[in-house]
């Protein structure tokens, strides 16, 4: 049960959606893009999260679109992890996918969502981050494209009234090598202890993580690191290690310590793996 | 006349159709026009002073009817010390004790009414664990602990302590035990506070109709406690009265302790009487009602090289939380259980129950005997490996056995406690014992087995009792109506099934009435304690035999001969020695018509019942006395396999073999026992309140709080012994909890034998692996 109001309004423009989104603020109403609702519901039942008016995407045609077109892989917001899934065009991300949540709220859980909530390991952002696609963006001041690299540090930072609308992924990263490692404290479908993502692109190893700091990351220091052949696998586990200098996780999932080891132990067996994939 | 077996038999339960469809109603599902809404208000803080609760704004809120506080009709509670008040009154003693309750017209407007409220604490020191409950000049949670009323008599608080009962179980020579013992093995365990966690969150509904009746509307072990709760503590008429339990959806001892039923009386006495509904989020589930207990212990054993175990010393401390509920008796379960089925001659027990001010507790799944199993199949896995024994071979050699004696110098008989020797026997063959207990695989990992036995008696009321009234319809067919709440593991059919062997007939002419109405069901005390298959499986059987003599009465006059001739089967009654020649029971249940149009006798009400007998209170000073008249015993087993190169592992196999008596319904039985089992390995390896410095509940929702979830279940082997027991209905002995209670002992064993360290406490994740074997800090290479 949810205490408050709130109005409920689902356009079928994106530009309606942003004047809905900036008539509603200045009324006060601190209006929120809405995908899936999983987030929203189980935070204001519990008074974490408050709006009085919320704005389902989930009706703009542009935010529906997956397909493959032009090389690229084109997602909208709105599409959910299930069909993420079940389409899966990128193999690495149908991965991830599958191990959040469970599969009733895969059918709920959006990309947008996922990628924009208030919970901390956002993972699908893990795949689009080594394949550094481009994010659709509009809000009042126009249509923007820009590479993920460019605006997300440790979240994707956009205007309040812009929407995500699509997120477009270069169709030659959906066939390279890749690996995905989830550890959870017990079970399969939880919040990571660590997730890693990573892909062999030309001979380089990309990776990224989810859980092992406050934010989803990419490091191209850490990648550095991992390519640099002079280096043996004990140093660069080592150095990775070391070069993590922000805050490692540490609550009742698992201590920073042992996610530390955690990620030795991953980073290990990735070597491994993907020195089969040569 | 020939008649087909009712026990014994795979029975679809008679609600099951109900419930597969989602036709099956709980209380929840109750939905009746302008009943009002009741939402709690609940402490931030786990110790402290309320030094003001502002409740204008939230009285003034929109559809707020009425906003209670602890001011408002003050009383203690509690079934065994009178030390609760359902509104917690000038201090809180928990966090999320509630503080005041809003009724309003709907459920948002009583949360917002409840997001209104100011509440000022003035905090007091914390008791976060039991070692500082117990420190001298500790902070004293009860001030008047010494001046509570203890509604039962053998329950002993101290004064100016935070210790609510201590028992004490002194039997034999300790002295001589350690002086005959060649080898002494010491341990220690803790056992977190963990939750039910049933699927239907508790709820009530509360009315006061102007004639006075209070209709109580509520998912609950304990029906007929309620009523004479309330009636103790509000001095309500027990008559005006009518307690309503429809199916409960899953209880696990967390339904037996009355807590919601006071405030939603309050509730609706705050509002003239109206209707008022309130029920647990999952979050209330877990922070606001009880959960299970928390445990420390401190053993030695000591046994003969041969592996006879001589002496046996424990000390159990009962973390209680803030309120006793059964927490005292639960400790008095550990004492009078802590040798395990084991004939141990020499024993010193003490059991502690100690008030912290972490969330307050109740009963579940195996009464405290959890942490008496945990103690000694842990210790006796350490004993076994000290003296190069076999963990099976220790367990036979000490088996208990006829004319043994129980810590409380109770008497054992093959039929009060069944065979033990011969569950650990089958249970060695269905785990492929030979092959060995620790087994390395090409692959790196070890697979280990660990076993664990257990007994566990009801420790019930001396005078519990229960009820049976049988009616007939107009096609001979039986009406079963008795006072246990239907709360999953199937027992009204059980109930039928054991009727409609004793009636000779088809268990499908009997009709069972599956609520509970206090007004109408007979009493049984609480569907509790593995005994509703004991306790009205007997009394079903005192009304069958009203309901045969009251047949044969009738039926020798309508077939003119003597009752003593006369027999039942099929619903008919029939002449011993000329079967074809019978009446049936249809043309009886209402009387007997003679040809000419008279009729004589009237409608057949059928009635039987029965009381514990026999049972004692224990000796303050020995736990000499007789709790129980029989105790159920089985082995368990987990296999699992460990990978020490990143400390991780996994479930394989969970075995139990448990001595039923009888087996009444053999799929329903083995879906119990799997069950428990589940629940064991949850606690075993991840359920956990956790609790931070000022007792504050860290994992509160079930995103944080884990427990064993569909499809990560290890293969599961159920299987039975048959001894009966001689008092019991066809032999049959409880086996609702026991599926839960060695499991966390048997994986706590498998995993110290794989990782080659002693677990002592739980939950046992692969972090606490990687923790004990290497402190905790991570070396890069």
């Amino acid at each position: 049960m949810i205490a408050f109001d709130f109005e409920y309004y689902k356009p079928d423009t994106v530009e309606d959606a942003v004047k809905l989104y900036n008539k509603l603020n200045s009324n006060g109403k601190k209006p929120i893009y809405y995908g899936g609702g999983t987030e929203f519901i189980s935070m204001a039942r519990m008074n974490n999260r408050y709006t009085e008016a919320v704005i389902d995407i989930k009706g703009i045609p542009e935010c529906n679109v997956h397909e493959i077109k032009n090389n690229k892989l084109i997602m909208g917001s709105a599409i959910t992890l299930t069909d993420i899934s079940e389409a899966n065009y990128f193999p690495l991300l149908g991965y991830i996918v599958r191990r959040i949540a469970d599969h009733t709220i895969q059918d709920k859980i959006t990309l947008g969502g996922n990628l924009m909530g208030t919970i901390i390991y956002r993972e699908s952002i893990l795949a689009l981050l080594l394949s550094n696609c481009d994010i659709v963006l509009q809000g009042s001041k126009g249509k923007r494209v820009v590479p993920i690299s460019d605006i997300c540090d440790k979240k994707i930072g956009i205007e309040d009234d812009e929407i995500l609308i699509q997120v477009i992924v270069d169709e030659r990263f959906l066939s390279l090598p890749y690996l995905h490692v989830k550890r959870t404290k017990h079970e399969k479908i939880d919040y990571p202890l660590i997730t890693m993502a990573a892909i062999k692109d030309k001979n380089r190893t990309l990776i990224s993580f989810s859980g092992l700091c406050e934010y989803p990351f990419r490091s191209l220091k850490i990648e550095e690191i991992l390519n640099d052949s002079s280096l043996s696998k004990k140093e660069k586990i080592k150095k990775v290690i070391e070069s993590i200098t922000d805050k490692i996780l540490h609550d009742i999932g698992g201590s920073s310590e042992y996610r530390k080891f955690m990620l030795g132990d991953i980073l290990s067996r990735a070597f491994d793996k993907f020195q089969e994939v040569g | 006349m020939e008649n087909i077996s009712q026990i014994g038999v795979t029975t679809i339960r008679k609600e099951a159709w109900d419930k597969v469809t989602g036709n099956a109603k709980y209380n929840s599902d109750d939905i009746r026009p302008n009943t009002l809404q009741a939402k709690i208000l609940t402490s931030t803080i786990a110790h402290g002073l309320i030094k003001s609760i502002n409740i204008e704004k939230a009285l003034n809120s929109k559809g707020v009817q009425a906003v209670i506080t602890g001011d408002y009709y003050p009383a203690l509670t509690g079934s065994i010390i009178n030390d609760r008040p359902p509104i917690a009154k000038d201090k809180v003693r928990y966090f999320g004790e509630p503080v005041a309750v809003v009724i309003a017209n709907s459920e948002e407007e009583a949360m917002a009414g409840v997001n209104l409220i100011e509440v000022e604490y003035t905090p007091l020191p914390v008791v976060a664990s039991v070692t500082e409950a117990l420190k001298p000049n500790a902070t004293l949670i009860h001030e008047n602990l010494g001046y509570y009323y203890c509604p039962d008599y053998t329950v002993y608080p101290v004064a100016h302590t935070n210790i609510a009962d201590h028992v004490k179980i002194r039997k034999g020579n300790m002295d001589l035990g350690w002086s005959e013992s060649d080898v002494i093995v010491e341990s220690t365990l803790y056992l977190p506070k963990s939750d039910h966690l049933a699927m239907e969150t508790r709820n009530t509904m509360a009315e006061i109709t102007p004639s006075g009746i209070v209709n109580i509307y509520t998912s609950s072990q304990s029906p007929f406690a309620v009523k004479e709760e309330l009636n103790k503590i509000y001095k309500i008429p027990e008559g005006n009265i009518i307690v309503h339990t429809p199916l409960v959806g899953g209880a696990f001892g967390g339904k037996a302790a009355i807590h919601l039923e006071y405030l939603a009386y309050l509730a609706s006495s705050a509002v003239d009487g109206r209707m008022v509904r309130i029920t647990n989020t999952r979050e209330d589930d877990i922070t606001i009602s009880p959960s299970k207990i928390a445990a420390e212990g401190k053993l030695k054993i000591g046994a003969t090289k041969d592996g006879i175990i001589k002496a046996l010393e424990c000390t159990y401390y009962i973390d209680c939380g803030a309120y006793a509920d059964t927490g005292p008796r639960m400790a008095k379960s550990i004492a009078i259980d802590c040798s395990g089925p084991y004939n141990i001659e020499n024993i010193h027990c003490d059991s502690i129950s100690v008030y912290t001010n972490h969330g307050y507790v109740t009963s579940l799944r195996g009464f405290g005997h959890g942490v008496c199993t945990f103690g000694i199949e842990r210790l006796l896995d350490k004993l076994a490996s000290k003296l190069n024994m076999d963990p099976f071979d220790i367990r036979i050699k000490n088996a208990i056995a006829e004319g043994n004696k129980s810590p409380t110098q109770d008497i054992i008989t093959l039929s009060n406690t069944g065979n033990i020797t011969a569950c650990l026997l089958k249970l060695k063959q269905v785990m492929n014992w030979n092959e060995g207990n620790i087994i390395k695989t090409d692959k790196g990992t070890i697979i280990t087995k660990g076993i664990a036995s257990l007994w566990k008696t009801s420790n019930s009321p001396t005078n519990a009792s229960s009820g049976v009234v049988l009616t007939l319809n107009d096609d001979g067919s039986i009406n079963l109506n008795f006072g246990a709440s239907e709360i999953g593991p199937g027992m009204k059919t059980t109930i039928a099934q054991i009727l409609a062997e004793r009636m000779k007939m088809d268990v499908e002419n009997i009709h069972v009435f599956m609520d509970v109405n206090t007004q109408i069901t007979p009493k049984h005390w609480k569907t509790v304690a593995s005994m509703t298959t004991f306790m009205v499986g007997n009394a079903v059987l005192n009304a069958a035999k009203d309901l045969i003599n009251q047949l044969k009465e009738i039926g020798g006059i309508a077939l003119k001969c003597s009752q003593d001739d006369l027999e039942i089967a099929n619903q008919k009654i029939y002449v011993v020695h000329r079967p074809d020649i019978f009446i049936s029971f249809k043309d009886l249940v209402n009387g007997y018509q003679y040809s000419s149009g008279k009729s004589i006798y009237g409608q057949i009400i059928a009635k039987g019942s029965y009381i514990t007998s026999g049972l004692t209170p224990l000796d303050k000073e020995t736990g000499k006395g007789k709790s129980a008249n029989s105790w159920t015993v089985a082995a368990q087993a987990v296999e699992i396999e460990y990978n020490p190169e990143n400390y991780s592992y996994r479930l394989l196999k969970a075995a139990t073999v448990i001595d039923a008596g009888k087996v009444i319904n053999p799929k329903a039985a083995r879906g119990v026992v799997m069950g428990g089992m589940s629940m064991g390995l949850g606690l075993a390896t991840r359920e956990d309140l956790i609790y931070d410095k000022e007792a504050i509940l860290q994992n509160s929702s079930l995103r944080t709080y884990k427990l064993l979830r569909f499809g990560e279940n290890p293969e599961y082997i159920v299987d039975f012994i048959e001894t009966p027991q001689i008092d019991a209905p066809y032999g049959a002995r409880g086996i609702a909890e026991h599926g839960t209670i060695g499991i966390p002992a048997a994986f706590a064993n498998a995993m110290s034998l794989a990782v080659g360290t002693e677990f002592d406490t739980l939950p046992i994740s692969n972090e606490v692996i990687w923790k004990t074997k290497t402190g905790g800090k991570y070396d890069s290479f």
